[in-house]
Formats: structure tokens, sequence, C-alpha cells
């Protein structure tokens, strides 16, 4: 995993960052049968995108001339190209793809990373 | 609605029911309580453009999304683009006598004709077209406030509202032609709201006492606590955040709309 993979299922729901969105408020309480599908879909993109959960979301910050931590647009751009593109590769469309999606976006918007995807409004 | 209610129930509604399209007469009341907005001068300083989420291109709706907005934009069927428009200097000085005219401004305060040609148009009016933060200033002072009315006029009506930062500027211009003194100030998005209309309750404020003073700095506002509790039985005061189900309602709605939970 800490070569870009993304690593065995337990692997990656030991990571802080997978742990951090798995504990969130409005998962914490989901079943256990919830979260591994959540950790299984990430790590799907974790191997699409040819990195770890953590470096997923390293990958949408930058550090500024002052020392301190950013949001970085062409990072975050990065990350949603990618999640579309993955979703893609699964076939969704419509409802499925926008929740499958969002789903993942939930995962870097736990890590402090702000996004909003597209709402699915039928 | 009375007044206090109004005020009491404002919130920043981020779920619409996209389905359920704004009547165009609510839009209406909305501009209109925009355009009775105390104004200095009598100025127009506040421009709108109203925009419906379906009738908007492909390439419009691109233009107004941004990594913040997206969810947003998709729930509010309507969109209300707010602007200072900087040329509101201009006939200032036939408003100001108008006004003398109609007797707003009497001689009684020191206003005459004579006053608003020779002294305050050409020394005071005039020169501050060419001073940029002044303009500036006083249009988003002014702006937010006709932009205050109409978000409590939304509420008055059942509707939920909420405001936003305005992203893709100049795209936005180009596609809607807006003229190049008008400057971006807020996009409001109009829907009727899919949450409740106290959207889990009232926001955390901090009390008057740390906010406003009387006399002078040192003497905090006192709060009188039958005033306190008559704004209770009015609305304006309501029931904190957050309500016992707020963050259920959150994840019922998150899932009907397939969004981040």
């Amino acid at each position: 995993m800490a070569d870009g993979s993304g690593g065995t299922h337990q692997e990656l729901e030991e990571s802080p960052s997978v742990q951090r969105w798995l504990q969130s408020p409005g998962l914490s309480s989901a079943p256990e049968a919830e979260h591994a599908a959540l950790v299984d879909l990430l790590g799907g993109l974790c191997e699409f995108a040819g990195k770890g959960p953590d470096a997923l979301v390293t990958e949408c910050l930058r550090t500024t001339k002052s020392g301190d931590r950013a949001i970085s647009a062409k990072g975050r751009r990065w990350a949603e190209d990618t999640i579309e593109a993955f979703v893609a590769t699964k076939g969704f469309t419509g409802h499925q793809a926008v929740v499958t999606a969002n789903a993942l976006r939930g995962f870097l918007i736990h890590n402090g990373i702000f996004m909003q995807g597209p709402a699915s409004i039928g | 609605m009375e007044f206090n209610q109004v005020v009491g129930t404002r919130r920043s509604i981020r779920f619409f029911k996209p389905w359920r399209p704004v009547e165009h007469s609510k839009i209406q009341v909305m501009l209109e309580a925009a355009n009775r907005a105390s104004r200095s001068m009598n100025a127009d300083y506040t421009r709108a453009i109203v925009v419906h989420r379906d009738d908007l291109s492909g390439e419009t709706r691109a233009a107004l999304r941004n990594p913040t907005t997206t969810a947003d934009l998709d729930l509010a069927p309507t969109y209300i683009l707010w602007y200072i428009d900087l040329e509101y200097i201009n006939g200032a000085q036939e408003r100001l006598n108008e006004l003398v005219e109609l007797n707003v401004l009497p001689p009684s305060h020191g206003w005459s004709k004579a006053y608003v040609d020779d002294l305050v148009w050409p020394q005071v009016l005039k020169p501050i077209a060419d001073i940029p933060e002044v303009l500036m200033f006083m249009g988003a002072v002014e702006t937010g406030i006709a932009i205050c009315n109409a978000l409590n006029a939304a509420v008055d009506q059942g509707l939920g509202t909420c405001l936003h930062a305005f992203t893709a500027a100049d795209k936005v211009k180009e596609l809607l032609h807006v003229p190049d003194s008008w400057i971006p100030v807020w996009l409001q998005l109009v829907g009727y709201p899919a949450e409740e209309p106290e959207a889990g309750g009232q926001r955390p404020r901090r009390p008057l006492s740390k906010l406003f003073f009387e006399g002078d700095c040192t003497k905090p506002w006192q709060e009188d606590p039958e005033v306190t509790e008559h704004l209770k039985r009015e609305g304006m005061i309501q029931a904190p955040a957050p309500f016992p189900y707020r963050a259920q309602e959150v994840r019922n709605l998150s899932r009907m709309f397939g969004l981040p939970e």
C-alpha cells in the first residue's frame, strides 16, 4: 500500500484516512456490511489511481508559502476526474453513478477536502 | 408571516425540492422587496439576473458550477445573481433634487436644490466615482441591504434560500451579457426546502452583550429578559440547533439525492 497500491481490505480499513471516514458521524453507526462495501469501493479507486487512501488525500493538498496546509485546486480536480473515470469503468450510469461517485467523495470530504458532487435529481 | 417570525425563521437552506419550481410571482415579490430597501442618494446600486436552472444552457450551468456549490445548484430550481452597478453614482444629482422637491430631504434638515447643485454633487458625490474603494464600499453595503430584503421576502413566502460565493464570474459575464460596470456580489439560490424550514434549529449566536454596546464600548448592551421572552413567543428567537433528529434528517436527504454522507 505504501507504494501506491490499494492494499488488502484490512490494510485499507486500518489506514488513518479510512478510519476517519468510517468513524464520521454519518457512518459510524452504519452496519459492518456497509463499511465493508465502502472500503471495497475505495480499494477499487485506489487500485485505479495507483495510490493508497492516504496518498489520495495528500494529492488534494498543498503547502502554502507560509507553511500552511491548503486544498490544491489542481489536486482536487485530479481527484474529481479520477473518481468520475473510475465510476465510468464500473459501467454505472444515472443515479447509481452519482451515488457511487459521491460515496467516494465522502472519503475525501471527511479527510478535510471540501468538494461537492452533483445531486441525483432524476 | 409576521416580521419577527420571518427574521427568526430565515436559515441557509441547502436541500431544496428540485422538482418544484418557484412561482414567478414569488420572485417578483423578492425583487420588489430588494427595490424597496434603504439606499443612500436614492441610487440604484443593485442589479440582479434571475435564471431558472432548467432553462440554462449546459455551458452556463457548467460555468456556474464549482467544487463547492455543485449539489446546491442541482437542487435549487431558481438562482438570482446579484451585482453592484458601479455606475450608481450617475444621476445622483437629479435624484437628490427629486427628493428635495418631494420634501423627503427638507429645508428643516438643511437641504435645498442649491446645496445639492453647488456643494453635495460637485464636491462630495461626483468625486466618489474616482475613488474605487469608496465606490465599492458603498455599493457593497447598499447591495447587501437590498439582498437582505430579498432573503426575508423569500422566507415570508415559504421559500428556502441561501447565498453562495459567486465564482467563474468572467465566464458568467460573457454568457449572460453582463455589463462591464456590474460587480458580482452573491449567488442566491431559491426553492422550496426539502429539509424542514427550521433546518435543524436556529444557529448559535453570541449574546447581544458581546456584540452591542450602549453609551460607549465599555458598556455592553443589557438585555431585558421580558423582551427576550416576547421575541421567543413571536418566533424571532427559536429552538436552537441541533434538533434531536437533525442528523437523521440530513442522512435521509443525502440518501434521497445520492449525496455524500
